[in-house]
């Protein structure tokens, strides 16, 4: 049952993640057209007139301010990012929505690892302190998040799809590419593990350290002087209260995995908006750059009102 | 204990997650039969512009777009002028052109159709022209010659229809052009804005009529019959396809993709037929390329195309650095000549384009090899390796060296081999006359904008990909006072004399006065040659009747998907 307060909570955090879009979708319109080159350049250079029709067609020919109105007054009443530049007559409002959800999902996923790998290793290393255990576990975390996720994800592409093809004659690999707009099942898991790797470690690494503080307080000792089984003592009582600094990264956490998906998408050809934000930057697509952009800043607004909400679930001591 | 199962379970299902296997890897051979998948798949980098015939621009849109439209003429697989909708190929002999060179006659065939059934007429040959010239992009200038562009073409405009072009049956075409131009047929033949649209297709959706599935009426072998921007298209054959030879084909996948370096380990787990093709010759990276030649099993499959493209390096004729750089004699020309001279082509092509596999020195002029006014080999004296002229024309123009301090080279991130080649060159310029040159490296778009406003003060990139195979082409877009690209505002009376004289000449007649043209952009030193590019291209062995000439990649209608 969500409260009255949570509920004024959670719309005026909706409130301020609008006004955050409209002033970053300012700023990177600002800042975006001002950046020389812009996409309708070329090296043949075009006929003056065909050139001055397109200018007209895009609004380009306005003066900066008036440019700057006409877009504020479509997103925010029609929520209209307009048209691309490069490929001409295409609605980019269906097109970024469609790059979020593949974006999502495979952002969903990664976080799903994250999470559950994450303290799953933390959890082992911590139970198992000083054991062999430990040692492979933190050793693994380490040169988890001291690799770059681009790094990461060479080495697997190279591993898994290029040398075990080889070493396998085609027999077992992970198909490389995705198809489809999201992807086969086969497809998921390497870019997920890639993207959420690094986060997985730090994961790791803070809930080893926050079980380790748990499980020599008293309470624990209770319950297993009480007889409770391992497993019900560290699921029941210490994971909860192990978890909270734990959450309290995620919305860092989260965010890294979101702009973090750039460079996957990139490197493993997913078509999210990840793939969309250097293409179009490289082209000067200007609309899709702010598209972009503006997306991004929900998506972070949005994943960070729900981690302020997880925490409710986990204190019930917070309440807003 | 249960946590041990637990560990044991969670590393398995992990391991079976990572090794998830995806199909059997049977080996490809050219099978005698042809497979009963008909599908054709490969990646291309960057999404489509445009597959509108008046706006098309990009490599990439022209050679996806031939197998959708047809025109009057086109080019055969071996870049001949062949007709298309046309029954001939107009001429002197068959009375397809006037005596006096300013008419020109077009016969249609009269079983011609669009995808929808309606049959193509010369009225449809007429609305597209006109609409291709009406429009003044890319290519639609190609129509210049003909009586009425001026008024189509003017600013603002209400004039849709060049007077020039009219039908004198339902099956007959005919231009009239305002004087003699022989580059009318290679025009009409290669290029985009020339082929034949069908109005009620514009009419309906005139922004996106030709990216819609279902929306864009084709007149070629091959319909869109998907897509999803950024991400993929789909073509499939065209049940109305009127030509006698009919396509084998049945659908075209094509992945858009962001790195090429993965779609090549996806071409080699036989996730793609083929990769290059689709306009990408040029864009696989050179270190994978150069890997796979010295692969036994997979150079097999690597196919080298020349293509149409030669990179040099302009100077500054007439902005900021015009004291320094410009001039058609003196100490500008000799600075010119000298960096061209210290260049060793040969190791700049081993070094900087992975062996020569995709680009060749330029040492026969600045139109590319295989081109039809082209030089010949080691013909362009200042494509020489001469550094004792070399270091003697430095002394003489720079003798204190305070000319060619701080000079910066500027060139683009475009393509992977601009950089490498640029490296090589200030690398060469180093060694060889112990000059510093500093590399500047800028994207690609703020490249353009400065090459375009001629705001570049000194050395940088310059290239040029054919549009067709004539020396106008080049000469008329670059070399000439004032081109349109002639991104040094380079300018000598003398090249434009023999320019202009030779494009009014038939071809024959033509290339000797090209050639003499280029022969005084040679004593100008008016850039420094460098190479040629070359691309390359995969296909599996059981992908039949593919390839590509120096221009485009081969119809689609004659590949076949043998049995594998």
């Amino acid at each position: 049952m969500v409260s009255r307060g949570a509920l004024v909570y959670i719309g005026q955090r909706t409130v301020l993640i609008l006004f955050t879009a409209v002033a970053v979708s300012s700023i990177v319109f600002l800042a975006i057209h001002r950046i020389p080159g812009d996409a309708l350049l070329n090296e043949r250079h075009p006929d003056p007139t065909a050139e001055a029709e397109l200018l007209h067609h895009y609004h380009l020919d306005l003066p900066l301010y008036r440019q700057y109105t006409l877009f504020v007054t479509n997103l925010v009443f029609h929520g209209d990012f307009g048209e691309s530049l490069v490929n001409r007559g295409e609605q980019l409002t269906p097109l970024l929505l469609r790059e979020a959800t593949v974006s999502l999902e495979i952002g969903l996923i990664a976080l799903i690892f994250t999470i559950g790998v994450g303290v799953l290793l933390g959890v082992f290393a911590a139970i198992r302190q000083n054991t062999w255990v430990d040692y492979t576990l933190t050793t693994t975390s380490v040169i988890g998040y001291s690799m770059p996720n681009f790094v990461i994800a060479t080495f697997l592409v190279l591993v898994f799809s290029k040398l075990m093809y080889t070493w396998t004659n085609g027999s077992f690999y992970v198909p490389e590419g995705w198809d489809g707009t999201y992807g086969l099942l086969s497809q998921i898991p390497v870019p997920a593990f890639a993207l959420g790797f690094p986060y997985a470690s730090i994961v790791a690494r803070l809930t080893r350290a926050s079980m380790l503080e748990v499980i020599r307080q008293d309470y624990i000792r209770t319950a297993e002087a009480k007889g409770l089984k391992e497993r019900v003592v560290i699921i029941r009582h210490a994971l909860r209260n192990a978890l909270i600094p734990v959450i309290t990264i995620l919305g860092p956490l989260t965010i890294g995995i979101i702009t973090g998906g750039v460079v996957i998408e990139n490197v493993f050809n997913i078509p999210g908006l990840g793939k969309e934000f250097v293409t179009s930057i490289i082209t000067r697509d200007y609309n899709i750059v702010i598209g972009v952009f503006t997306v991004y800043a929900v998506l972070i607004g949005m994943a960070n009102l729900g981690v302020d909400l997880v925490y409710t679930v986990l204190d019930p001591r917070i309440r807003y | 204990m249960r946590l041990r199962k637990l560990k044991g379970a969670a590393l398995l299902g992990v391991t079976s997650v990572v090794l998830a296997a995806c199909g059997g890897g049977s080996t490809s051979g050219g099978g005698t039969g042809l497979a009963a998948n008909q599908t054709l798949s490969f990646p291309i980098d960057g999404d489509i512009g445009s597959f509108d015939p008046a706006e098309i621009n990009a490599e990439t849109d022209v050679v996806l777009y031939q197998n959708l439209f047809e025109g009057l003429l086109k080019l055969d697989n071996n870049l001949n002028i062949v007709p298309d909708i046309a029954t001939d190929v107009p001429s002197d002999t068959n009375g397809g052109i006037s005596s006096d060179g300013l008419t020109y006659t077009f016969h249609l065939v009269k079983n011609a159709k669009f995808s929808d059934g309606n049959p193509i007429t010369c009225k449809d040959a007429v609305y597209s022209w006109n609409r291709s010239a009406a429009d003044t992009s890319a290519y639609g200038s190609d129509f210049d010659h003909v009586v009425g562009y001026d008024k189509v073409s003017a600013k603002g405009s209400t004039v849709k229809e060049m007077s020039g072009l009219t039908c004198s049956d339902d099956y007959t075409l005919v231009a009239k052009l305002i004087s003699p131009w022989p580059v009318f047929l290679t025009e009409v033949a290669f290029q985009p804005a020339a082929v034949v649209i069908e109005k009620s297709a514009v009419d309906k959706d005139p922004t996106n009529w030709w990216g819609t599935p279902g929306e864009e009426i084709s007149s070629g072998p091959f319909v869109l019959s998907a897509r999803t921007p950024g991400q993929s298209l789909d073509f499939s054959a065209n049940s109305n396809w009127w030509g006698s030879t009919k396509p084998t084909l049945k659908k075209i996948h094509i992945d858009i993709v962001k790195d090429m370096s993965s779609a090549l380990v996806k071409y080699q787990q036989g996730g793609y037929d083929t990769i290059g093709f689709g306009g990408m010759n040029s864009d696989l990276n050179p270190d994978d390329v150069y890997a796979v030649k010295n692969d036994a099993t997979k150079s097999k499959d690597l196919h080298e195309i020349p293509k149409t493209r030669s990179i040099w390096v302009a100077f500054d004729f007439k902005g900021a650095g015009a004291a320094k750089w410009g001039g058609l004699t003196g100490a500008g020309h000799d600075l010119r000549l000298a960096l061209s001279l210290a260049v060793d082509r040969n190791q700049l092509a081993d070094l900087a384009c992975s062996h020569s596999l995709i680009c060749k020195p330029a040492t026969g002029g600045l139109i590319a090899k295989g081109l039809k006014g082209y030089m010949g080999d080691n013909t362009d004296p200042t494509a020489k390796f001469d550094l004792a002229t070399a270091k003697q024309l430095l002394k003489s123009a720079d003798p204190t060296g305070a000319k060619l301090k701080g000079t910066v080279y500027v060139t683009d991130t475009n393509k992977a081999v601009y950089k490498n080649v640029a490296e090589q060159l200030i690398s060469q310029w180093k060694t060889n006359l112990g000059i510093d040159v500093t590399e500047q490296v800028v994207d690609h778009s703020a490249f353009i904008k400065q090459y375009t406003s001629h705001s570049i003060p000194g050395p940088h990139r310059e290239g040029w990909q054919a549009d067709y195979d004539h020396p106008q082409d080049w000469f008329d877009n670059l070399f000439i006072c004032g081109a349109s690209s002639n991104g040094s505002q380079f300018c000598d009376p003398q090249v434009d004399t023999l320019a202009k004289k030779a494009d009014t000449e038939p071809l024959a007649q033509a290339i000797p006065d090209y050639q003499a043209a280029e022969t005084q952009l040679e004593k100008d030193a008016a850039f420094v040659p460098l190479v040629y590019t070359s691309g390359d291209i995969l296909w599996h062995s059981y992908v039949q009747d593919i390839g590509a000439n120096s221009f485009n990649d081969w119809y689609w209608l004659g590949i076949k998907i043998g049995s594998h």
